[in-house]
C-alpha cells in the first residue's frame, strides 16, 4: 500500500506536484480554445467593398465650401451575416474645385457631427469637438482633422470604399 | 410535526446548527441602520437577477431587432414595462447606493486593518457593476445604445499599446455589428453576473472573519487609545444579526423597493427611437452615473493629451481607490479625527456631482 502524505514527506510533495500539475494541464487545455475565441476578430480580414456614391457631375455642381451630406450603403460580411451599414459621407468642394469626402463621425471618439450653418462648422454633440469646413479641428478635444473615405473616379461616379485615408490604427468607421 | 422535520435534517447535516451558525453573527449595536447598505446590495443584486432572468423570455440581442424586442416587452407583455421598469430602476438605484455605501466606509475609516481586502473585493464588485450597468443601456438597442457602443469601444481604443487590438476583441470586427451586441449580451447576461454572485460570497465571508467592527461611535465607553489596533475588536455592545440586524435591513428594503416599483409603473423605462445610423441631428446622451466621465472626456484637447481623459485619469483614479487602504494605513476611524481624509472624500464627491451636473447639459445644440 502507497504511504499517507502524514506517514512521508516525500510523498506528500510528489502528491502536490501532481495535483499542480493536473491542474495547470486543465487549465491550459480550457485556456487555449477560450482565447481563441475571443481573439479570432483579430485574425478575420475586414471586408472591404467599393460603392457607388454619385456621378462626379452632381457633386460639381455643389457650391463650394458647403458641405453636402450624401447617405452611402455599404453590404459588408460581418461574423455570419452580410448586413447593410448605412453612413454619412459629407462632399465638400474646396475653392479650387476639388473635392473632399468626409466621414461625419467625430475623429475623437467617433459621435455624429452636426453642420451649423449659422458658425460654418462642424460641431460634436457630445464633447463639443468642432471642425471647419475642410474638417480642421478648430476646437475641443480631437486628436486629428476628419477622416476622409478612400474613394475612387470611375466612369463618370464616384466610388466609396469602407476605409478612411490614412488612418493606420482604423480607427471611426 | 415541524420540530420532526427539522430532527430529521439535524440528524444528518445539523440545519439548524447550520442557521444558528449563520445568523447568530454579532453586529455592533449603535449603527444598525448605517449598516443596511450592503444587505439592501444584495437584495438589490437579487432583483436585479431574477427581472434579468425572465426579462430574456423575451428579448433578442440582435442589433437592429434588440430596440423592437424592448419596445415589445414593454408595450405588448403583460406587465412587462413593470418588469423592464423595476430592472431599470432597480439599476440605477443599484449604482447609486453603492457610492452611498462606498462612502459610509469611507468616511467611517470601515476599510482599516484587518478589513482592506473587503475594500478591494468591494471595489471588484463596483466596477463590475458600473460596467453591468452600461452594457445594459447597450443592450437597450435605441440610439443612445448604437453610440454608447461606438463611443466606449473607442474610449476603449486609446488604452496605450493593446488599445486597437481592445477594440477589434470587443467588436467582434471593426465595425459595430451584430456580434458586437453578442458580445455586450454575453458579457451582461452571464460573464459579469457570474463575477458578482462569486464576490459577494467573498465580500460576505471576509466580514464574517474580520468579526464584528463598527464605526468609531461603537466605541464611546472604550479606554484604549486611537493607534491601539485592539480597540476595535470589542464594541460597546452587539447585537445578533437575525433578527435585529436584519430587520432593520428587510425595513430598508422594503422602502427602497417601493420606491423602484413606483418609479417602474408610474415612470417606466422609456425605451427610445430606433437607431439611425445617418441621423444628422442626434446627440447622444450617456446614463446619469457616466456624465463625470463623460464630462472629463470634453478636456484635453489634440493628439499627445487624448489619453489623459479616456485612459490615464480614470485608471490612477480608480487605481487609488482600489489600493485606498494601503495608502491610507493609520487605525484612526472617526471622520472627525482624521481631516484630511474626511474633506478629501467630501471635495471628491462634490466634484463628482458638479462633473455629472456641467455633464449633463446639452453641448452642442443642433439650432446654434
Amino acid at each position: 500500500m502507497a504511504k499517507s502524505s502524514e506517514e512521508s514527506p516525500a510523498r506528500r510533495t510528489f502528491m502536490m506536484v501532481v495535483i499542480g500539475l493536473i491542474s495547470t494541464v486543465i487549465g491550459i487545455a480550457l485556456a487555449v480554445p477560450i482565447l481563441g475565441e475571443v481573439l479570432s476578430p483579430l485574425f478575420k480580414k475586414r471586408d472591404i467593398v467599393w460603392t457607388k456614391l454619385s456621378a462626379v457631375s452632381d457633386l460639381e455642381k455643389i457650391s463650394p465650401l458647403t458641405p453636402k451630406f450624401i447617405p452611402v450603403y455599404f453590404k459588408v460580411k460581418e461574423g455570419w451575416s452580410i448586413n447593410t451599414l448605412p453612413r454619412q459621407v459629407i462632399v465638400v468642394k474646396d475653392i479650387t474645385g476639388d473635392l473632399h469626402f468626409f466621414s461625419n463621425q467625430c475623429t475623437h471618439l467617433g459621435c455624429p457631427l452636426h453642420w451649423i450653418p449659422a458658425r460654418q462648422k462642424f460641431m460634436c454633440p457630445c464633447h463639443g469637438g468642432m471642425f471647419n469646413v475642410l474638417g480642421e479641428v478648430v476646437g475641443g478635444p480631437p486628436p486629428r482633422p476628419l477622416y476622409e473615405w478612400i474613394h475612387k473616379i470611375d466612369k463618370g461616379s464616384v466610388f466609396i470604399q469602407n476605409k478612411f485615408l490614412d488612418n493606420p490604427k482604423e480607427r471611426g468607421i | 410535526m415541524f420540530k420532526k422535520i427539522q430532527d430529521w435534517f439535524d440528524e444528518r447535516i445539523g440545519l439548524t446548527e447550520l442557521i444558528n451558525e449563520f445568523n447568530g453573527e454579532r453586529i455592533p449595536r449603535r449603527g444598525g441602520w448605517a449598516y443596511t447598505f450592503g444587505s439592501l446590495l444584495a437584495f438589490l443584486f437579487t432583483i436585479q437577477v431574477v427581472t434579468g432572468i425572465f426579462l430574456l423570455f423575451y428579448y433578442v440581442p440582435y442589433f437592429p431587432i434588440a430596440r423592437n424586442a424592448t419596445y415589445f416587452i414593454k408595450h405588448h407583455v403583460m406587465l412587462g414595462n413593470v418588469l423592464l421598469g423595476i430592472h431599470l430602476w432597480g439599476a440605477f438605484t443599484m449604482i447609486f447606493f453603492l457610492l452611498v455605501h462606498m462612502s459610509r466606509v469611507y468616511f467611517s475609516g470601515a476599510y482599516k486593518k484587518p478589513r482592506e481586502l473587503q475594500w478591494v473585493v468591494g471595489m471588484v464588485l463596483f466596477s463590475v457593476v458600473v460596467i453591468l450597468g452600461l452594457t445594459g443601456y447597450m443592450l437597450i438597442g435605441n440610439e443612445n445604445s448604437w453610440w454608447t457602443i461606438n463611443v466606449l469601444t473607442n474610449v476603449a481604443s486609446h488604452t496605450p499599446v493593446i488599445g486597437g487590438f481592445l477594440r477589434i476583441i470587443i467588436r467582434g470586427g471593426t465595425e459595430t455589428s451584430v456580434i458586437t451586441m453578442q458580445h455586450i449580451f454575453a458579457v451582461h447576461v452571464w460573464l459579469l453576473p457570474a463575477v458578482v454572485m462569486l464576490f459577494i460570497p467573498i465580500h460576505l465571508f471576509m466580514i464574517r472573519k474580520t468579526g464584528h467592527q463598527g464605526m468609531a461611535l461603537e466605541y464611546k465607553n472604550n479606554k484604549l487609545p486611537d493607534d491601539d489596533p485592539n480597540k476595535w475588536i470589542r464594541p460597546d455592545g452587539t447585537v445578533p444579526f437575525f433578527p435585529d440586524q436584519f430587520y432593520k435591513d428587510m425595513i430598508v428594503a422594503l422602502g427602497v423597493f417601493a420606491v423602484i416599483y413606483i418609479l417602474a409603473v408610474v415612470v417606466g423605462a422609456p425605451v427610445g427611437p430606433m437607431y439611425r445610423p445617418l441621423a444628422l441631428n442626434f446627440a447622444p446622451e450617456a446614463d446619469w452615473y457616466f456624465l463625470a466621465n463623460e464630462e472629463l472626456l470634453k478636456y484635453f484637447p489634440g493628439h499627445g493629451l487624448i489619453i489623459f481623459s479616456t485612459f490615464l485619469v480614470p485608471t490612477i483614479g480608480f487605481m487609488i481607490l482600489f489600493a485606498l487602504p494601503f495608502i491610507d494605513r493609520g487605525h484612526e476611524r472617526s471622520p472627525f479625527k482624521r481631516p484630511a481624509a474626511t474633506v478629501l472624500g467630501i471635495l471628491f464627491l462634490l466634484l463628482l456631482v458638479y462633473l455629472t451636473l456641467i455633464g449633463g447639459e446639452p453641448k452642442a445644440p443642433a439650432t446654434v
